[in-house]
Parts: C-alpha cells; structure tokens; sequence
C-alpha cells in the first residue's frame, strides 16, 4: 500500500519537474535581467534590449534547429560553420554571380538544408556517430566556404542601399527589432511541428526509445533525418539573420557558434540523452545567454567573464537534468 | 525527495537574489562616483591579448590616469571576430559613455552601431587603423601612425647601410627591392610608397635627377625608363595573401644579383623576406651583404633584427595610439576641437632593441 502511494508520488513528481525545467530557466532568465536592471542605470534602455535581441537572433535559429537533433538523442556540431558557410555561399552568389537577393537567401536555406541531408544520411543510413559525423561536417563547411570565397571576406548589402531591404527583416529603420518578432513566429512554427505534428511524435519517440519505435513499424531512418535536415534549415535562416545583423562574413569563421547554441538548448532543459526537450526553454536558454553577454559589461565585468559564468549555468543546467534522469531510471 | 529539491531551489534563488542585491549596492556606489564629474570613456579595440592591444591598453590608462577619466578597454579574441566587436561597440554606446575610441575591425559591419552613435551624439574617435571609410562627420579624429612618414624613416634608415655601396657604383646597376603585401590597404600602401619616395629622394641626392627608375607594380611604377637608369627600386606584390606567395616574390628581388637592399613594409612583408631568405643556401641579406628593413615586429623579424640579418625595422608606437586616442576622446568630450595626431614610429636595429624606450612597443 505504502510503496504504491510512493510510486504514484513519484511519476507526479517526475511531471512537474519535467515541467520544472522549463520554468526554472524562466525565472533564472528573470532574475538575471532583474539583476542587471537593478544594477545599472545604463542598463535600462531600449538600446540595450535591443542589443540582447539582436545578439540572439542567430543563436535563437541555430539552438531551435539543434533541438530536433538533440531530442532524437544525437547532437550537431557543424550548425555554426554551416551558418557562416552558407551566409558566404549567398554572399558569392549575390555578389559575384548576380543573382537577386531574395534568391540568394533563399538558396542559404536550401544550402543549409543540403548540409543537414548528408548529416543525417551518414547518422541514420550509415550509422556514423553523430558527434563525429556533424564535427566532419563541420569541417567540410568551414573548408568549403573558404573555397568558394577563395578566402575573400563577403559583404552583403549596406543598409539603405539598393538591396538593404533585407536588414528590415530583423531591425527596422526606425531601429525596432523587428527580428523579435520574426524569432518568436518561428518559434512557435518550430514548437508545433515539435509537439503537434507527427513529425514531432517520432523524433520523441526516436529520443526516448529507437529500437522500440522502430519495431513499432516506424521509419525511423527517415525522421531522425528529417530532423538534421530541419537543424540545416535552421542554420541556413540563421545565415541570413547572421548577414542581417553583421554584414561581413569571413570565410573559416562560425567554430564556436554551436557550442553556443547547444549550451542554450541544455540549459532551456532539453536532455543530452534524448527524448525530452522543448522549444520555448531553448529560447529562454539562448536569451539567458545573451542578457549576460549584453549584461556583463554594465558592471565593468568584460566578455570573457560571460564564458566563464555561462559554464557554470551549463552545469547546474545538466546537474537538473541528470537528476531527471536518475529519477526516471 | 522533493523536499530536498525545493530546499535547493530556495538555496539557489536565494543566493542569486542575494549575490545581486549585493552587487547592485556596489555599483550603485561606483555610479555616484561617475556623478562626481569623472568622464567615461569606452575603447573598443581590435584585439585583447596580443602584446600590441596590451601595449594600447597601457597607454590608454596611461592617459586616462592624468586626465582623471574613467576608461573600460575591451577588444574581440581575434581580428576575425567582427561579430564580437559589434556587439562591443553595441553595448559601448548604449552605456552612454562620455566619448568612444574606436579600431573598427570592419565598417560595413559596424555602420548601424556608428549611425546609433552619431544620433546619441556620442563623439567617436579612431585609432591604429581607425574606422576607413566612415560615414562624414562620424569620426572626429584618428589617432594613428602616419604610414607614409613611417616609410621614409624606413628608407632613411636603410640608406645609412647602402649609402656607400650608391656612392661607389661605377657604371654597375644597382637595385633595391621592395616586398609590399598588398596595395589596396592605405596603411600599407602608404608605407610603401613613403619608403619609394624618400629613397628617390636620397639616391638622387647622389647619382643626380632622373636616375632613380621605380619598376614593378604599376600603382608605384615612375617615368623613369629602367634601360640605362643606374639605380632600380623594385616592388613587388604577391597575388595572394599567403605566406608562400609572399615568399616567392621575395625570394624572386633576392636571387637578383645586383640587389643591394630589401624592404618588407609589414610584418608579412618582412617575413615573406626572412623564410625566402631562409630558402636559399648560405643567405642573401646580413652586414655587408644585402640591406634588409623590415616594419612592426614578429618574434621572426625580431630574431633577425637581434642577430643584425636585418639591419633594423620600423615599430609603430602603441603606447602613443593608446594615449593619444584616450586623450582626442576626453577633448572631443569636452567639446573642443580636435584633429587628426600621428602616434609616430621608430627606427629599431640590434643597438637599441633591448632599451627602455623601445622594447615596450614590440611584440612576438
């Protein structure tokens, strides 16, 4: 009777932290802004917001991306070189090849889209780990771009030029971040093909159990794919808004990036081990790092200090999440 | 169990509301101390660890500890990192400084934050390479080196070794090369041609007007006809920025055997001259065989300064650009009028390299 009740109290325990997670970084988000806002004058502004936002939009696409693959129980290292890849690709060919804007962009996406197909052929198809398959990858774009600029750095369209229209997509003249906007609609795009879509159902269910899903008559080769090929979609967008934002592009550039992002989607609760996560914790993950980017520096603390602290939320982020695991097990 | 995890929570919530309460009352105390009259100024720099950004850093202090301003000095890992430095010159100006000293890595990508700048009436001021091409009226003045009076101290301090050899030639032709990394970049071009132009200028003072033919890249090329001139200065540009291609052509200025001086007008430009040198048995350059000068530092053209191959260099002063541009920022602050300050540049050779007034402005 007594062990029944325990266990009973225990998978209600198990769905509130599950839930918890997310909250939890919801406030930790809230806090840490309070902390800078209380803490200097110069903080409070709109400028400054805006440049939490604007520091976040690449990041944002990328951690979104990333979050399929992570869910599926793999991991996608060469999201941030893929992203400068592609950006470069759309920089050649705008620039040197002429194409319209709005086609170069859109062929950023399709780039990015092709580099997450060959991830995901050689971890689903040919079984490669996904560490060491997307850290191939990852080289691949990095070199790639670096042949098809011929090591020449790109610069895209300067705002109020003939084609500055682009950077309207994420600031408007008027400098309001228009980007917010469109980062939060893709959101929510991402967060219903995650959660109410079939789509979503087997990238889960691939994450909490690949064998039994697979029994259950499950192509299971085909959505874990799918899933790197959405994570190169993601890049690709984050290319553009990476152009938006910063309008040079140097080839060999983007190592990093994805540490980044993975850092936002660990800390927004999504597990490392697969078949738990959500979309709106990977954003608040992602603006946590960023107000501590931004925020830093308003209390004389410089950037490396950013590194340094973002560590230590990245281990108390997977200390949650292992005692999840642990619970669950 | 999950009493356990609420008390963590509370531990945890607590401890970041304290640790920021804490904090806030600290800097609230820093903030009365702004209020007190002391200016702020940002300095958004190309680079943080590396031992020149360290000499900048000095002379930044430097000035800002005379002039009683508060100075924050930050600067990206590395000189790709354009991303990183728009988001420091961001969030420099939106912490509302008194004035903002800036090495911009690229304008194109910080033109935003530049506009956000000028409409927040924040003065900007350049320096080291400054902000090329800035929108008019952005920039209020540069603190930087004048490249072209760089390159003729470098000539001037070549022609002290090769004065005699100009002097004596008898009939023979005479060549002195030039190794430039590109000729797109105005610092570098500006050294180049400063070092071309004060050598013509010397050479002719011995072998007479119009006997000086400068060949080579067309940007650089004179009148002068190359049959018949006693004396050649020959630049060269490599195609492609890598350390082989600079080394061929280098190496292509040594193998010529009436050369009697080179010049490498960057670090890759002396490099490029030291690994071709490298390259070929017994070596060219060195005391009483070819001339060599180079410009900046590097732990290679120091080892060959040291060991008199070459026979000196040229370093730029960053403790000077440091100082000069803390001090533009804090005039232009004030309102006054400021204008463009060369931090100078200084002849270095094996003599003087270990001394007190120039180890500090060279790095490895």
């Amino acid at each position: 009777m007594n062990t029944k009740i325990e266990k009973e109290h225990s998978s209600n325990l198990l769905l509130s932290i599950t839930k918890n997670q997310k909250f939890i970084a919801a406030v930790a988000l809230f806090i840490i802004y309070l902390f800078f806002f209380v803490s200097s004058t110069a903080f409070r502004s709109t400028d400054t917001l805006t440049s939490i936002f604007d520091a976040s939009y690449y990041i944002g696409f990328l951690a979104i991306g990333v979050t399929f693959v992570i869910i599926t129980g793999g991991i996608d290292l060469s999201i941030g070189t893929v992203m400068m890849c592609t950006a470069i690709i759309g920089g050649v060919l705008y620039t040197n090849l002429g194409l319209p804007l709005w086609l170069a962009l859109l062929s950023m996406i399709a780039v990015g889209a092709l580099f997450g197909l060959i991830n995901g052929v050689l971890v689903a198809r040919f079984k490669l780990p996904a560490f060491i398959a997307t850290l191939g990858t990852m080289m691949v774009a990095r070199g790639l771009g670096s042949i098809v600029s011929d090591v020449q750095s790109i610069t895209f369209p300067l705002r109020g030029s003939e084609d500055g229209w682009y950077k309207s997509i994420f600031r408007l003249e008027n400098n309001f971040p228009m980007g917010i906007v469109v980062l939060l609609i893709f959101t929510i795009l991402a967060a219903v093909i995650l959660n109410k879509t079939k789509i979503g159902r087997y990238i889960f269910a691939i994450g909490s159990n690949r064998e039994a899903t697979r029994l259950s008559g499950v192509n299971v080769n085909k959505w874990e794919t799918l899933a790197y090929v959405i994570s190169g979609i993601c890049a690709g967008v984050a290319g553009i808004a990476y152009a938006a934002t910063y309008t040079t592009i140097l080839p060999g550039e983007g190592a990093g990036f994805e540490l980044d992002a993975i850092a936002g989607v660990v800390i927004g609760g999504t597990s490392l081990s697969g078949g738990v996560g959500t979309i709106f914790g990977t954003i608040i993950g992602v603006f946590i790092m960023s107000v501590l980017k931004v925020g830093l520096p308003y209390i004389d603390l410089q950037p490396h200090y950013q590194l340094f602290i973002t560590g230590i939320v990245v281990i108390i982020a997977v200390y949650f999440d292992v005692r999840r695991r642990y619970k669950r097990g | 169990m999950f009493k356990v995890k609420k008390k963590m929570g509370l531990i945890l919530v607590s401890s970041i509301v304290s640790l920021g309460l804490l904090a806030a009352c600290g800097s609230e105390e820093s903030d009365s101390s702004a209020e007190g009259g002391k200016m702020k100024i940002e300095v958004v720099a190309k680079g943080f660890q590396h031992d020149f950004w360290r000499a900048v850093k000095t002379g930044a202090e430097n000035a800002a500890e005379e002039f009683d301003a508060e100075i924050q000095f930050v600067g990206p890992k590395n000189e790709s990192a354009i991303a990183e430095q728009v988001e420091m010159i961001n969030n420099a100006i939106n912490k509302k400084p008194s004035a903002i000293a800036l090495a911009a890595l690229d304008t194109n990508a910080s033109l935003d934050a530049i506009q956000k700048a000028m409409n927040n009436e924040i003065p900007i001021i350049g320096f080291d390479s400054g902000v090329p091409d800035a929108p008019e009226g952005s920039v209020l003045a540069n603190a930087s080196t004048d490249n072209y009076a760089a390159g003729e101290l470098a000539a001037e301090g070549m022609f002290k070794g090769i004065e005699e050899k100009v002097a004596s030639a008898n009939g023979d032709v005479i060549r002195i090369g030039v190794v430039a990394q590109e000729v797109n970049s105005l610092s570098i071009t500006a050294r180049t041609e400063g070092f071309v132009d004060k050598m013509v200028e010397l050479v002719e003072g011995k072998v007479g007007k119009g006997k000086v033919a400068v060949t080579g890249h067309a940007k650089l090329e004179n009148d002068v006809k190359v049959k018949g001139a006693p004396v050649v200065i020959e630049t060269r540009v490599p195609a492609q920025l890598t350390d082989a291609a600079g080394q061929t052509e280098a190496q292509t200025l040594l193998e010529k055997s009436d050369l009697i001086g080179i010049y490498g007008s960057n670090e890759f430009a002396a490099k490029a001259i030291i690994n071709a040198d490298n390259a070929i048995s017994g070596g060219k350059i060195g005391p009483d065989k070819v001339i060599a000068v180079g410009f900046d530092s590097g732990a290679l053209q120091l080892d060959a300064v040291k060991t008199e191959r070459f026979y000196g260099s040229i370093t730029q002063d960053p403790i000077s650009i440091g100082y000069q541009a803390v001090k533009l920022a804090i005039e232009a602050a004030k309102g006054e009028e400021v204008a463009d300050v060369d931090t100078g540049a200084k002849w270095y050779d094996a003599s003087n390299i270990d001394s007190e007034e120039i180890a500090p402005l060279l790095y490895e």
